[in-house]
């Protein structure tokens, strides 16, 4: 059995963790996550004839009062990187995040996924302001937590990734 | 070079040939070999100059040693230097210690630091359990199964110490959190593995944060309710047991020791692991071991009730039995002591029992029975008795008689018997003997008055018993009748002396009597004759004429119905009668 380890990463408050009950439909305990900022879910996906168990850390937000703790991301395989596109700012406090992860473990498969996509008349992002990563390998999903559009594609979008990738 | 110049060396062989060539040739030697000469000067100076030689060496000492490292013989290299290093270090501690000792610190503080932690913890844990054992209820209840199983109380407390189960055991890879592996006992519900292992990960690094503790300490243990989680941290793996109750400290050894033995075996797909768990499913062997249960307070709980009852049955026996028999030895000895105050002569004043020992007391006269041999009979235990009877003189009628006899001696067919105070003499005595019981028995303890109507004098009924017969019309004794007759005088004279010392009158009464033959006149004659001439020779024998009355009654006082010559015989005598009254108080 292949079990791996993904973070929900992203701003405070932009969906990790209505994504990940989406996906998972399981809570494991809500006490714990407003204690020590951590939650663990998991979920089994299948990659091509691979099974693959997903263990998500769901990582509190960072915000002013709270800076994200890079040790709970120690060996993780990738992570999904959550942006708010009705809060603008979420997108460059993600993309700046990203650049912190990378320096300290490197390159690691990541999503860049962007929810809420059901309030799409809301968004302050055009697309087309992320297009260069659109246009890489770099991988760009919408997602909508309350709908549960992208939701299971960006999941399985990272296990591939992470799979494929050494 | 050595070789160019070597090789070039036989070049100026020819050196015997004449002047002028010699000189040229010489000119070219120089210009050709002399650039090389002086380079094996400067070889040979560099060769033979220690101090050059040092430097030389000097400047590819470290990358030489690099390279033998990286050329694969690590262990000759540390072989060849370990005496050196040993050597400088322990010359170094010698010269500074503070150098070495500074440059260690970073590493022995938090090592004695965390060792010290431990054995401090340990016996804070048991002291608090040792405390908690003593204080409470369940201690109380131990120490009274201690009691009734006769083991020590540190025995007991030690059985139900180790009353713990080790519900689940988890083995983490470190780096991720990933669950490595998940063993669980039987019947035990639990959460996902890969769950509960990625938030005890996350806690970890939460706490090893959160307190910026050193690398090397991280979360010991936890507790939850009745749960504990004991988590043992190695380099790339991490175990956490799962226990319900408390395990005894030992247990962190077995952790231990475990974790080590699958840091040893799987250290490379520890260091290599990329989220398959599947060489790691030989370690859940060593995981099994770990899932210790500990019965021993069920066997024992389910044991208990029969132990109790036939413990409590037997209890309440043995108290029945005692408490019966120590009523039942309470009532002997009450018995006893109520059999000796009824025995003549005996008095007991008090009777207790002090630490399972008898003390009787009282009095006890010198003639009264020995309540030593009385205890001895009744069958009692005599040594769980004291007597302490102090001797007295009893007024009991039995002790006082007994008294009386033992001091007058009396003879046989007198009896003294006593009456609340009065002596009783009864039976016949010798005038001797009734002389001294009349002078003694007013001193003996415990008689206040003498009765001796029921005594009499042997001589004085002999005298009166006496017949004296005479013939046919005759006043002079029959024949044979001297001996009778001085007799009478040795009863007659005994009978005095005794009335003398009683302080009384004897007067002797000396009877005539005749048969019915003849006429009434005359034989009234003949009684006062035959009166008389016993008088006659009683006077003459030294009787006092004073005490002696002699008369006749003729025929009027019969000794027998004349119904045969034998009887009529009988009536032709003499017999005396004895007035014993008080000596008047006139001279």
């Amino acid at each position: 059995m292949l079990q791996k380890k993904i973070c929900m990463l992203g701003s405070f408050s932009v969906g990790k963790t209505s994504l990940v009950r989406r996906f998972v439909e399981s809570i494991f305990d809500e006490k714990y996550q407003t204690t020590i900022g951590v939650k663990v879910d998991k979920k089994v996906v299948s990659v091509g004839r691979e099974e693959v168990t997903l263990v998500l850390w769901d990582i509190h937000g960072e915000d002013v009062f709270q800076k994200m703790r890079m040790t709970y991301l120690r060996g993780m395989s990738g992570y999904l990187l959550v942006v708010d596109p009705t809060r603008r700012q979420t997108l460059e406090d993600a993309l700046a995040l990203q650049a912190r992860v990378q320096e300290a473990m490197g390159p690691i498969a990541w999503i860049l996924v962007l929810n809420k996509c059901d309030r799409i008349t809301e968004w302050e992002i055009d697309l087309k302001q992320i297009g260069p990563s659109e246009g890489s390998r770099q991988a760009v999903i919408r997602t909508s937590a309350k709908t549960g559009e992208g939701v299971e594609e960006a999941f399985s979008r990272l296990a591939q990734a992470m799979l494929h990738s050494p | 070079m050595p070789e160019q110049a070597q090789r070039r060396a036989p070049a100026p062989e020819p050196e015997e040939r004449p002047e002028a060539s010699d000189r040229a040739f010489e000119e070219l030697r120089h210009i050709i070999v002399s650039p090389e000469q002086e380079q094996i000067v400067e070889i040979r100076s560099r060769i033979e100059n220690p101090e050059r030689r040092v430097e030389d060496v000097s400047s590819v000492v470290a990358e030489a040693i690099q390279l033998r490292r990286q050329q694969g013989d690590a262990a000759a290299l540390s072989d060849a230097l370990a005496p050196t290093v040993e050597e400088t270090l322990r010359e170094s501690v010698r010269k500074d210690p503070h150098i070495l000792a500074d440059a260690l610190f970073p590493v022995m503080g938090p090592a004695i630091r965390k060792s010290i932690t431990e054995t401090l913890r340990s016996m804070l844990e048991s002291f608090n359990e040792a405390l908690e054992h003593s204080l409470s209820v369940r201690g109380m209840r131990w120490r009274i199964e201690a009691l009734r199983t006769g083991k020590s109380f540190a025995e007991i407390v030690l059985m139900h110490s180790l009353l713990y189960r080790v519900e689940q055991v988890f083995l983490i890879h470190r780096e991720t959190g990933l669950a490595l592996g998940h063993v669980t006992a039987a019947s035990v519900a639990t959460q996902d593995p890969s769950l509960v292992a990625g938030m005890l990960s996350a806690i970890q690094q939460f706490v090893r944060d959160s307190f910026s503790s050193p690398r090397q300490e991280s979360l010991d243990s936890m507790t939850v309710g009745g749960l504990e989680v004991w988590i043992e941290d190695g380099p790339h793996a991490v175990i956490a047991a799962v226990i319900r109750g408390h395990a005894p400290a030992d247990y962190r050894l077995a952790l231990q020791q475990a974790l080590e033995g699958i840091e040893g075996e799987f250290s490379a797909a520890l260091a290599t692991f990329q989220g398959d768990t599947g060489p790691f499913r030989t370690a859940e062997t060593r995981l099994e071991t770990l899932l210790v249960t500990h019965y021993r307070e069920r066997s024992a709980s389910a044991r208990r009730p029969w132990m109790a009852i036939a413990a409590g049955a037997l209890l309440v026996g043995v108290v029945t039995g005692w408490i019966s028999h120590s009523v039942y030895q309470n009532h002997q000895w009450s018995q006893f002591v109520r059999s000796l105050s009824q025995h003549p002569g005996i008095v007991v004043t008090s009777y207790g029992r002090s630490g399972g020992h008898w003390l009787i007391r009282g009095f006890r006269d010198p003639l009264a029975s020995n309540p030593a041999s009385d205890l001895a009979r009744s069958g009692l235990d005599a040594r769980k008795a004291d007597l302490e009877f102090a001797p007295f003189y009893s007024l009991d009628d039995a002790i006082v008689g007994e008294r009386a006899t033992g001091l007058l001696t009396p003879p046989a067919g007198v009896t003294l018997t006593d009456e609340k105070g009065t002596l009783v003499a009864s039976g016949m005595a010798s005038s001797a003997w009734l002389t001294q019981f009349y002078e003694r028995a007013p001193l003996i303890a415990g008689v206040l008055s003498v009765d001796t109507t029921k005594l009499r004098n042997s001589e004085m009924a002999s005298l009166e018993s006496t017949v004296l017969t005479f013939p046919l019309g005759s006043a002079e004794l029959d024949s044979g009748q001297q001996d009778v007759l001085a007799r009478a005088a040795r009863d007659l004279g005994a009978v005095r002396q005794y009335a003398d010392h009683t302080s009384q009158q004897a007067t002797i009464s000396i009877v005539g009597h005749t048969d019915s033959s003849g006429v009434e006149s005359s034989n009234q004659v003949l009684s006062n004759q035959r009166a008389a001439a016993i008088a006659v020779i009683l006077v003459r024998d030294g009787v006092p004429k004073g005490v002696l009355v002699p008369r006749g009654v003729g025929t009027t006082q019969p000794l027998r119905a004349e119904q045969s010559d034998e009887a009529q015989h009988f009536n032709r005598s003499v017999t005396f009668h004895v007035n014993l009254s008080p000596v008047s108080s006139a001279p």
